[in-house]
């Protein structure tokens, strides 16, 4: 079964050297020998070779000049060098432009070069598997960006059609009881497309990509107050805002208000309603350095245990706990690929406070 | 100046969502005059034969971007190929459920697109957009 075999080409200018080659190894591998530079390309491009040993010293062309011309084209094969001395600068060359894998001494010992050969080959089945794994991993990486995509648009299409309707039957005036229910609904649907919402934005903040744009931190947070004036239980609530911006901020945006609006949206879910005034205060220090924000409420807080834990996915605090336990896994995620921080400091029947630096990309 | 009465051409292939949206778009007084197709061929079909009728209103496009067969962009992709004629009485809004970054960005770099608008539709942000 010569398909098994390890598959050597050896390329040297001296016929006899390959010639004892063939003889000691023709049994244990499928062997190639040339001494011509161009046939030993000639045999890469017929044959698969795993293992490409080459004297140094060859009148035209040396060892190390043939593999970085061979390189680019067959990457794979597992090289190693023959050389009947060796000088620093022809082992230097031969790692850093040659890529070798062993620099072989001649006259060879028979099983040493029997067992490099063998480790080469382990060497190139590695190579070969890794790099088909990886393969695999990028098409699994694409199919999941695609099943997101359709999935994001095909659970959330239904809700916001649902949506559209309890919005037009509230322009036409539902009153009494029938209000009510459409309220309820209205208020379990927002639930369920808050998740699929969060969903999305976890996948899309799993992409590398970042898209840097300049920020405009009073506006921005101006734009998320008034998003938030639709939300349940905001009305309740007085918004603070205290910025102070010198010069240009690059940010992530999405990202940047993928973290505030589930920090706030938190702060707003977990006030502490038997409180008379409900408050959620914004801070932003904006520098050449970085950006600083802190969410701070005066809300039920958070216990010294809950606040190592709630930064994990699905950790919920309370069985009275309104969200998936998603939201602050996914600020931890959108922080991180901003290469920021984020921190919580809170006492129980005080309030939270979230504090979040991100280095200024500019 | 007397601006032309609205003229909205809905594209969607749900059919709940096109009930909603004229009758938002009726509620909210934009105008009375709405017609609806379920895919993009036949609205830019008709459009494109009806060209008097555009030239005498103010003319909106609400093109919804996840439709089977042709999407939303590929269904703009086609309007841009119409003449220079119907293309300037119309402006084109893409509507979508999902708000997707790329689709956000796509549109964005398209100057013939106004914007894309998250459905449900928000019918008094779409008035302030179409009156500037």
């Amino acid at each position: 079964m010569s398909n098994d075999k390890i598959t050597i080409l050896y390329l040297d200018d001296e016929e006899h050297n390959l010639t004892s080659f063939k003889a000691a190894y023709r049994r244990d591998y499928q062997i190639f020998t040339t001494t011509s530079a161009n046939e030993a390309v000639q045999i890469l491009s017929e044959n698969t070779i795993h293992v490409v040993i080459s004297d140094q010293k060859m009148p035209n062309l040396s060892g190390v000049e043939f593999f970085e011309l061979i390189i680019p084209d067959f990457p794979d094969p597992v090289r190693m060098l023959l050389t009947g001395y060796a000088d620093i600068e022809a082992v230097i060359d031969a790692i850093n432009k040659g890529q070798v894998f062993r620099y072989v001494a001649k006259p060879w010992n028979e099983t040493d070069l029997k067992i490099t050969i063998d480790n080469a080959y382990e060497l190139y089945n590695n190579r070969v598997r890794l790099r088909e794994q990886n393969e695999e991993i990028k098409k699994a990486y694409n199919e999941l960006e695609k099943f997101v995509y359709s999935a994001s648009h095909d659970l959330r299409a239904p809700l916001v059609s649902i949506l559209g309707v309890l919005k037009l039957a509230r322009m036409e005036n539902i009153e009494g009881n029938s209000g009510e229910y459409f309220g309820m609904i209205e208020r379990t649907v927002n639930q369920l497309d808050g998740f699929v919402q969060n969903i999305i934005s976890y996948y899309q903040n799993l992409k590398k990509g970042e898209i840097l744009t300049s920020i405009k931190c009073a506006s921005l947070i101006d734009e998320i107050f008034e998003h938030f004036k639709f939300y349940e239980g905001a009305d309740n609530v007085q918004f603070i805002k205290n910025v102070s911006q010198e010069g240009e901020i690059m940010l992530d945006e999405m990202r940047l208000k993928m973290i505030l609006n589930n920090l706030i949206s938190n702060s707003v879910k977990y006030r502490d309603q038997s409180k008379d005034e409900s408050l959620v205060q914004i801070t932003v220090n904006a520098s050449e350095k970085e950006l600083v924000l802190s969410v701070k409420d005066n809300g039920l807080g958070i216990t010294r245990e809950d606040q190592i834990k709630v930064f994990e996915m699905f950790y919920r605090s309370s069985e009275q706990s309104l969200g998936s336990g998603i939201g602050l896994f996914i600020v931890k995620e959108a922080v991180e690929k901003m290469g920021g921080k984020i921190s919580v400091t809170s006492e129980i029947g005080e309030g939270a406070c979230f504090e979040v630096v991100l280095p200024n990309r500019i | 100046m007397n601006q032309k009465e609205l003229n909205i051409f809905l594209i969607d292939d749900n059919d709940i969502d096109i009930v909603v949206n004229t009758k938002l778009l009726k509620l909210a007084n934009l105008t009375s005059r709405i017609r609806s197709f379920s895919n993009g061929t036949d609205a830019l079909n008709y459009i494109s034969s009806n060209v008097e009728e555009l030239n005498q209103y103010q003319n909106v496009i609400l093109l919804d971007i996840q439709m089977p067969v042709y999407n939303g962009f590929e269904i703009f992709d086609k309007f841009m190929e119409l003449s220079v004629e119907i293309r300037q009485q119309c402006k084109v809004f893409m509507l979508s459920s999902s708000i997707d970054r790329n689709d956000i960005k796509k549109a964005e770099e398209n100057e013939e697109i106004i914007k894309v608008l998250e459905k449900p539709l928000d019918v008094y942000l779409l008035k302030r957009l179409v009156s500037v």
